[in-house]
């Protein structure tokens, strides 16, 4: 017997970064539509959606509501870090679970959280480790004034200085500011060997513009010397940037046209960007966890996580992580074309496990 | 003063807990496994061979100082603190014992690993003062030593400051330090003691 089971949904429709959350929807709800369309399923999903507006102080009630006005247990949703430590109190009283599709800073392993995009190192470390081997370590960072830009860029600090590289300068912007002049003629005087971009939405944007104009008019700018590196920049930004985007490299679990796409994904590849993957795995991965399992969609998630077909499909119960691929790519013609690509890598918080030399590992696109 | 934080290197750390067997402890355990730490559980004595752990969580609301190999205020490592009963008296207790970071139970999802940080930083940082005050006491009560070395010196003829000089240039000729050299000038001019006299 088909058992219908709720699903929260709770991505914001507008806002500043409505791109990014538009594209984790758009993945979850295909997925939705395929586990409904497959008889070989035992379950099939009812979305309950809430839209938060970009709005940070919604995601709390929004998903409360979802876990009280509903049969929903698991919610797949939020977009920025800051919205899912709102989340997490809601969660432990409704006796709830998320599944987190976008990529972070890392050091969290909620008991009431799955994380499915990539953490530090699945896209910093490996991408740190890509530039100092191939254009230098001497560094400028830059980030907006929150969590994943501070962190991302301490984390930068910390490796680059270890790896005897040298941070040039580092610079924050508010939320939403376009005001970047300051830090481009910064990085116009310091000439660094590449720039760690941590902005978000429109900062980014208007940076990308900026360094664009650099690149016209200073010499050491151009021809694709100091790159430009994002660690969540996807396919579904690129119209919004257009040819500001040239050049800039991006590290992601991965761009379209690489084969596979995620291991949550079951073979299909029909995505825009990592972002809808994410979204579309998470929602598959959940589905698997839960078919034949009459009574399992009431199970706490950690007992659902200890399933030995959750550890097959790349799930740790210790970190509630996702083992994922490594891509990094670069902007040409107004596509991702892949650079490196390396084999699935266990999510890992904390940065507390020997870490493998994953440059070796990376395998080189000719 | 800016501090760099020094991440401690966290993978494969052994912690040890001093509470007994509880929803705290499942939900510690849970949160220093995900970080990447080993997790030994103890109750109702700690055994000596904790002392060999990285860091150690005890249960304020029942500890006592039997329970510890150690005396209050000597923990050889990091102690984090399980508060739940806010009584004074037990704050007291703690304030005795010593802890280098704290967390308020019930423990929920978070704040071991801030925990950690803040514990070991601490930790180092009481460590190396401590260190640092005892070398000064050190050298503080060894200043009437040199005082006297001095005097010794310059009883032979010369100022004050030449004598001192002479002292400091002993002091690196023999590679010791500046009170050490003075120790061995008053012990080599002082005449050993009649034991029996002083007591009469």
């Amino acid at each position: 017997m088909t058992r219908e089971i709720d699903l929260g949904i709770l991505f914001s429709r507008s806002g500043t970064y409505s791109l990014i959350s538009e594209a984790s929807r758009a993945g979850a709800l295909k997925a939705v539509a395929q586990v409904n369309a497959d008889p070989s399923l035992d379950i099939t999903f009812r979305p309950v959606e809430r839209d938060p507006k970009g709005n940070v102080d919604a995601y709390a009630p929004l998903c409360e509501e979802i876990l009280q006005g509903s049969g929903a247990r698991h919610v797949i949703g939020c977009t920025t870090s800051w919205s899912r430590k709102e989340v997490i109190p809601a969660l432990e009283r409704m006796d709830g679970a998320l599944w987190y599709p976008t990529p972070y800073e890392g050091f969290e392993a909620s008991d009431r959280i799955v994380y499915t995009h990539a953490s530090p190192n699945q896209h910093l470390l490996p991408l740190l480790d890509y530039v100092f081997a191939e254009f230098g370590a001497r560094a400028y960072l830059t980030g907006s004034n929150y969590i994943w830009g501070w962190e991302m860029n301490r984390l930068a600090r910390e490796i680059g200085t270890r790896a005897g590289g040298e941070v040039l300068g580092e610079r924050y912007l508010p939320l939403g500011s376009i005001e970047i002049s300051r830090i481009v003629e910064e990085i116009a005087d310091l000439r660094p060997d590449f720039v760690l971009n941590q902005l978000i939405g429109p900062s980014q944007y208007a940076f990308l513009e900026a360094i664009a104009d650099l690149r016209q008019r200073a010499p050491y700018f151009a021809a694709g010397n100091c790159p430009v590196l994002s660690c969540n920049v996807t396919e579904c930004e690129l119209p919004a940037m257009g040819a500001a985007a040239e050049g800039l490299i991006s590290a992601g679990p991965w761009f379209r046209n690489l084969h596979p796409a995620l291991p949550g994904n079951f073979g299909r590849e029909d995505f825009g960007s990592s972002l809808e993957a994410a979204g579309h795995a998470s929602v598959m991965m959940l589905a698997r966890l839960l078919a034949d399992a009459p009574g399992s969609e009431a199970l706490p998630l950690s007992e659902l996580l200890d399933q030995p077909r959750a550890a097959r499909m790349g799930l740790s119960a210790r970190t509630h992580h996702t083992r994922l691929p490594v891509a990094i790519a670069q902007v040409r013609n107004g596509a991702f074309v892949p650079l490196r690509t390396g084999a699935p890598v266990e999510g890992d918080p904390y940065l507390t496990r020997e870490r493998e030399a994953a440059l070796t590992k990376l395998r080189v696109i000719k | 003063m800016r501090r760099r934080l020094r991440i401690p290197d966290l993978g494969g750390a052994r912690a040890a807990i001093l509470h007994r067997p509880h929803a705290t402890v499942t939900a510690l355990v849970r949160q220093l496994q995900a970080i990447g730490l080993e997790v030994d559980c103890h109750w109702p004595d700690l055994p000596v061979s904790a002392r060999g752990a990285d860091y150690l969580f005890i249960d304020v609301d029942t500890a006592y100082d039997e329970q510890f190999p150690w005396p209050p205020g000597e923990a050889p490592l990091p102690t984090i603190a399980l508060i739940g009963s806010e009584a004074p008296g037990r704050i007291e207790w703690l304030m005795t014992f010593g802890a280098d970071a704290q967390i308020l139970k019930p423990v929920g999802d978070g704040g071991v690993y801030s925990a950690l940080l803040i514990a070991r930083a601490t930790f180092d940082a009481r460590r190396e003062l401590s260190g640092e005050i005892d070398a000064l006491r050190r050298r503080l009560g060894q200043r009437q030593t040199v005082v006297r070395a001095v005097a010794t010196l310059a009883a032979r003829g010369k100022t004050e400051d030449q004598a001192y000089e002479q002292l400091r240039a002993m002091a690196m000729a023999w590679r010791v330090s500046f009170e050490e050299a003075a120790d061995r000038i008053v012990a080599a001019s002082t005449p050993p003691k009649d034991e029996g006299s002083t007591h009469g």
